[in-house]
């Protein structure tokens, strides 16, 4: 399948991205590569903009300016494979063997021991006009390569440093070395989701497994204002912020939760409390999901983990929501999630101390196997379709996105902000944060 | 304007700035920007403004104006004390309160690194520190005492002069350090009172501008410094003078230092009808420290089945701002001073901090009576 570039520059310094399972979509695929191409735009836009063009069953990249960011970001692109920074030169070969000697020189000086380097050119021919095959190719540039450098030995099967060399209808792509991208499909190729994120450790990265996916996820959190401060909201914000680096500027919605936790905590059986607060914030969720056009809640669950997550438990939280609840750390042990939450660069920022959930509302003795069926039984007592429609219908959304200021989009109802700053009060105007002026309900 | 919207009750975590001392950073920010160092006028001008703050000071605190040397805080002026004065001592002990601010423990426990042992002296109920007790802890080879004047938490006063008396006779030649930051201001202080080789002051607590504060010296007393460059400070902390900080950090203290004595009546005055107010409405309320011998701007009270965080957090929606425990480390486990006074984790967990400051009113504390009762007994109504 052979196509020319769209919108791409031919020669200059460049990066050559691979992608991996879009390939395979079939009949999706120009679709999945059109939606990569925008995305590798759109990271690309405010650190290091660039040209990205689509060719041959790869894109390309062209930076403005100094590859290194462009390339460090494309590490942070899911659907990405693998990168190469590449010199794109005319079809010379006297050109080509110029650039080849320039990169394995510096490629060669990168490695310190003298010993012999195992080597080989791996040419692709896609432009069938060019006078050499890719057999020639290779034998001519390896010859070249050979004479000038002596450290080179020739191994097909045990390359330790390999040239490798696309002819294309527009230019020659030359590139030395290949870079490991994340993988995944990219975001948005999958559809919607909503996720379910609180301030720990799990929840963060169980979203972005979601984004590996190709999914776009919007995230909700459920705020048991005045139980628990406000910091632990920033906290969240500051997760998903961090998170936006993966897809881009991120819906954040604010659910105010602490009229559900007051009701469950009044009217219902202690075991069953957490559980219950969990079959709330799934019909919540599974409102915001439909408002928002999401296919399914994102959880942070892993099997077993908390009194909360045992199979009876899942199950009954599940019961709640009839939209699919995906869990992608399931069967991950807590290291695991852990050594990637430190990767993706939110274990940082969750183990920041905040407020959790007030003890007031946490039973001492959670229920461990809890049934489906008690839990309907138990919340006939609280009016359950009222709370869920005031939670839905009060939330706060505001849009995220890493180095730019925060736009709300809606301020949020029932939470109460803090009083209106007063301006001969420099405290209050310090402690004043909110997007609401203060209403005269909220100081009664 | 009509009357502020809010009750600002957490002075002992941060001030407002007085509007007289906000003029003056102001001015020493726009106008009088000299580096102390340069020779030009602009230059002599700002390295008179910083010798008059240093006299300032000194005066306040019946000091020498030689002894004191500006720092970026309370925490700078502990660390600086405490390591400086261990490093540049004939010892490897050091001797703390157990109700001492991180700066000081957490700089003791530094110094572990370095081959010191620290011996901590616990407190009464009402975090009171006893004079034998502290100079029990002392060995031959103590090189620093540190203890606090007054406790940010609870407000008790630690009878320093009696200690002084005690650790002199112990250990005849361990520094020691007096953390006043929290008593400055509220009560009178002086080195020479205080029996002291060093007391540290911060300016944000006294309506004074953040990151400026002092250690102030006995004459002939000299820690090891902290930073090295230029030698400002005489030699004990380098680093260009923050002039407008420190220019409005002794206009602060002077005027701290000349209202101590009326705002110090009127802070009891708001202080017992605080703590009236609360054990009349609030049943059950158990008022924390030492109520014979605290600071006026400090009450700490304990609202037993009732979690902190949860009371803090609804007081903010009337309006009433306070803290739990100390605002540094609020958002950490429990409370280091509460312990150390015998509450259980329980307590501590349910105990809120109410401080004064200069423009605290009576309207101020009697919202907080007003908003606590109700709210304690919701809350309550919920832990059943």
């Amino acid at each position: 399948m052979e196509r020319g570039t769209s919108g791409a520059g031919a020669t200059g310094e460049c990066l050559v991205v691979r992608y991996a399972e879009i390939g395979l979509k079939g009949g999706n695929r120009r679709y999945f590569e059109e939606r990569l191409q925008r995305n590798i735009r759109d990271a690309l836009a405010s650190t290091a903009p660039a040209r990205v063009g689509r060719a041959w069953g790869r894109l390309l990249v062209f930076p403005e300016g100094d590859p290194a960011p462009a390339l460090a970001r494309l590490g942070e692109v899911f659907g990405v494979a693998s990168v190469s920074p590449a010199v794109g030169t005319e079809k010379d070969l006297a050109e080509m063997e110029a650039v080849a000697e320039r990169l394995v020189g510096a490629a060669l000086a990168r490695r310190t021991a003298a010993e012999p380097v195992p080597f080989r050119v791996e040419a692709h021919r896609g432009d069938k006009r060019f006078p050499m095959n890719s057999v020639e190719v290779n034998r001519r540039l390896g010859a070249s390569l050979l004479a000038k450098f002596p450290r080179l030995k020739v191994d097909l099967d045990h390359a330790t440093l390999t040239l490798g060399v696309d002819v294309r209808d527009e230019a020659a792509y030359l590139y030395v070395d290949r870079l490991e991208g994340p993988g995944g499909l990219p975001v948005g190729a999958s559809g919607r989701v909503l996720s379910l994120i609180s301030g720990g450790i799990d929840s963060p990265v169980a979203a972005w497994l979601a984004m590996k996916r190709g999914c776009r996820v919007h995230f909700v959190t459920f705020h048991s204002y005045p139980f628990i401060g406000e910091a632990t909201k920033e906290k969240v914000k500051d997760v998903v912020r961090r998170l936006s680096r993966y897809q881009g500027p991120t819906l954040l919605l604010v659910a105010p939760f602490a009229a559900i936790q007051t009701e469950i905590r009044k009217g219902c059986p202690e075991p069953y409390r957490t559980v219950l607060y969990r079959r709330m914030m799934n019909r919540v969720a599974v409102r915001l999901a439909r408002r928002h056009r999401c296919l399914a809640l994102v959880t942070g669950d892993s099997i077993g983990q908390v009194a909360s997550q045992t199979l009876e438990n899942l199950r009954c939280a599940e019961d709640a929501s009839d939209l699919p609840v995906l869990r992608p750390l399931l069967s991950y042990d807590k290291r695991e999630t852990i050594a990637l939450a430190e990767r993706i660069g939110t274990f940082g920022i969750s183990i920041r101390p905040a407020e959790d959930c007030c003890t007031l509302f946490q039973p001492d003795h959670p229920v461990i196997r809890g049934d489906p069926e008690v839990c309907r039984q138990v919340e006939t007592e609280i009016d359950f379709e009222r709370l869920v429609e005031d939670a839905a219908a009060s939330c706060e959304a505001v849009r995220l996105a890493e180095g730019k200021p925060d736009r709300v989009l809606a301020p949020g109802a029932i939470v109460p902000s803090p009083p209106t700053p007063d301006p001969e009060n420099p405290a209050s105007r310090a402690a004043a944060g909110s997007a609401r002026p203060l209403a005269p309900e909220d100081l009664v | 304007m009509n009357a502020p919207p809010l009750a600002y009750l957490d002075n002992a975590a941060t001030t407002r700035c007085d509007p007289r001392v906000a003029e003056e950073v102001e001015r020493f920010l726009l106008e009088e920007y000299g580096n102390p160092s340069s020779v030009h006028p602009l230059g002599v001008r700002a390295a008179r403004a910083l010798r008059e703050a240093r006299e300032t000071l000194a005066r306040c605190l019946e000091a020498e104006p030689a002894g004191v040397v500006f720092t970026s805080g309370g925490t700078e002026a502990d660390n600086l004390a405490v390591l400086g004065f261990a490093r540049a001592g004939h010892g490897r002990h050091l001797v703390v309160g157990a109700t001492e601010h991180p700066a000081v423990l957490e700089a003791a426990k530094a110094l572990g690194a370095e081959g010191f042992e620290t011996s901590v002296v616990p407190v009464d109920r009402g975090g009171r520190l006893e004079a034998a007790a502290v100079a029990g802890a002392c060995r031959p080879d103590t090189a620093v005492v540190a203890v606090m004047m007054a406790n940010n938490e609870v407000g008790t006063i630690a009878p320093v002069a009696e200690i002084a008396r005690a650790v002199r006779a112990a250990a005849p030649r361990a520094a020691f350090h007096v953390d006043a930051v929290q008593a400055f201001g509220k009560v009178p202080v002086s080195i020479r009172a205080c029996g002291a080789d060093s007391l540290a002051l911060s300016s944000h607590k006294i309506h004074g501008p953040k990151g400026v504060g002092a250690l102030v010296l006995a004459p002939g007393r000299r820690p090891s410094p902290l930073f090295h460059g230029g030698g400002q400070e005489g030699n004990l902390r380098s680093g260009t003078e923050n002039v407008p900080g420190i220019v409005g950090f002794a206009r602060a203290a002077s005027l701290a230092a000349e209202g101590v004595a009326t705002e110090a009546a009127r802070w009891r005055r708001l202080r017992e009808r605080l703590a009236r107010g609360l054990a009349e409405s609030s049943p059950g309320v158990v008022l924390n420290g030492d109520a014979e011998r605290c600071v006026p701007t400090i009450l700490s009270a304990t609202f037993p089945g009732v979690p902190g965080e949860a009371l803090l957090h609804h007081l903010e929606t009337r309006g009433v701002f306070v803290s739990t425990g100390a605002a540094c480390h609020s958002k950490r486990g429990g409370s280091h001073v509460l312990l150390a006074c015998g509450l259980p984790e329980e307590a501590v967990r349910s105990t809120l901090r109410f401080s004064f400051g200069r423009f605290t009113t009576e309207a101020d504390v009697d919202r907080a009576v007003e908003a606590v009762p109700p709210l304690v007994s919701e809350l309550r109504a919920l832990a059943r």
